[in-house]
């Protein structure tokens, strides 16, 4: 990997990392690998997400929501010069109950992109139980396009 | 008859359901009708302070459940997968759903969810859901 796309990959990690309110926040994802063939990121167990009174049973909203936000960093990672990006449509299956206090790992990625549109999928598993998926999800965004990309800004003041 | 009360006392006793902040506003054997309070733990575009698109499909979902399962007394009717057209933002504001259980079977049901804010004529998203009901 060229040493900018590895400083822009920082940037973006930085940049998600430090949104200071939200659901992204509130969820607490760690990004533990980003490529522009992908990402993959953390979600700490979290009993506020689970249904049942034990809290060892994921609600499948949350699932949907972590795909959707992991979707908008592959995205971020995998197009240049996005300014905004806002779902279209989105397509969840829930595989197998979401039991366990494990944590979440999501892996996703941008598997196609043309100027209006980009095209993502991405998979949910608890930690260490990889070839026991709980959710697979499809998902298509609409990008606009500009000199007010969210990047640049960062990029600012950057002599490099 | 569904009592109203007994459904909403069900609903906070789902933590996640806490969480999303969300009241049954009315009930019967094929539709059900939410509000959903905003909160800052919705957002998802911080910048414009808009709704995440998970969260609105999690009220979707919730919904859809009760209306499945309006008398579900400990988790909710178990989701098979699910569909969602997002067609505008969610701004800051109350946001409403009301779900349609399309078809209800001995195994299966599908459900349709539509959302909106100020203007019923103007969906936030739609969605349709199916429902493991074995």
């Amino acid at each position: 990997m060229s040493g900018i796309a590895q400083k822009k990959i920082e940037q973006i990690a930085q940049m998600w990392n430090e949104r200071g309110n939200g659901l992204i926040t509130h969820m607490a994802l760690e990004i533990e690998e980003v490529s522009t063939q992908g990402v993959q990121v953390r979600m700490p167990f979290n009993p506020e997400f689970c249904v049942d009174r034990e809290q060892t049973l994921l609600h499948g909203g949350i699932l949907t929501a972590l795909l959707d936000s992991v979707f908008g960093l592959a995205n971020f990672v995998a197009i240049e010069g996005v300014s905004t990006m806002a779902t279209l449509d989105l397509r969840v299956d829930y595989l197998r109950p979401a039991r366990s206090r494990a944590d979440v790992i999501v892996r996703a990625h941008c598997f196609r992109k043309t100027r209006h549109i980009a095209f993502d999928s991405g998979s949910i598993w608890f930690d260490g139980h990889e070839n026991a998926e709980i959710a697979r999800g499809v998902a298509s965004f609409a990008l606009t396009r500009g000199d007010s990309s969210l990047f640049d800004a960062l990029e600012k003041g950057d002599p490099s | 008859m569904i009592n109203l009360q007994a459904v909403n006392a069900n609903v906070s006793r789902v933590p996640f359901f806490r969480f999303l902040n969300f009241e049954v506003q009315s009930v019967d054997s094929c539709h059900a009708e939410t509000e959903m309070t905003f909160v800052e733990r919705h957002i998802g575009n911080p910048v414009m302070d808009y709704y995440h698109g998970g969260i609105i499909a999690s009220l979707m979902e919730a919904t859809a459940a009760i209306a499945v399962h309006p008398d579900f007394a400990d988790v909710p009717a178990k989701p098979i997968n699910l569909t969602v057209d997002y067609l505008r933002p969610g701004v800051k504001g109350s946001l409403y759903a009301r779900a349609n259980v399309t078809r209800k079977g001995k195994r299966m049901a599908s459900v349709s969810v539509t959302t909106w804010q100020t203007d019923r004529e103007k969906t936030v998203a739609e969605g349709l859901y199916h429902f493991l009901l074995v």
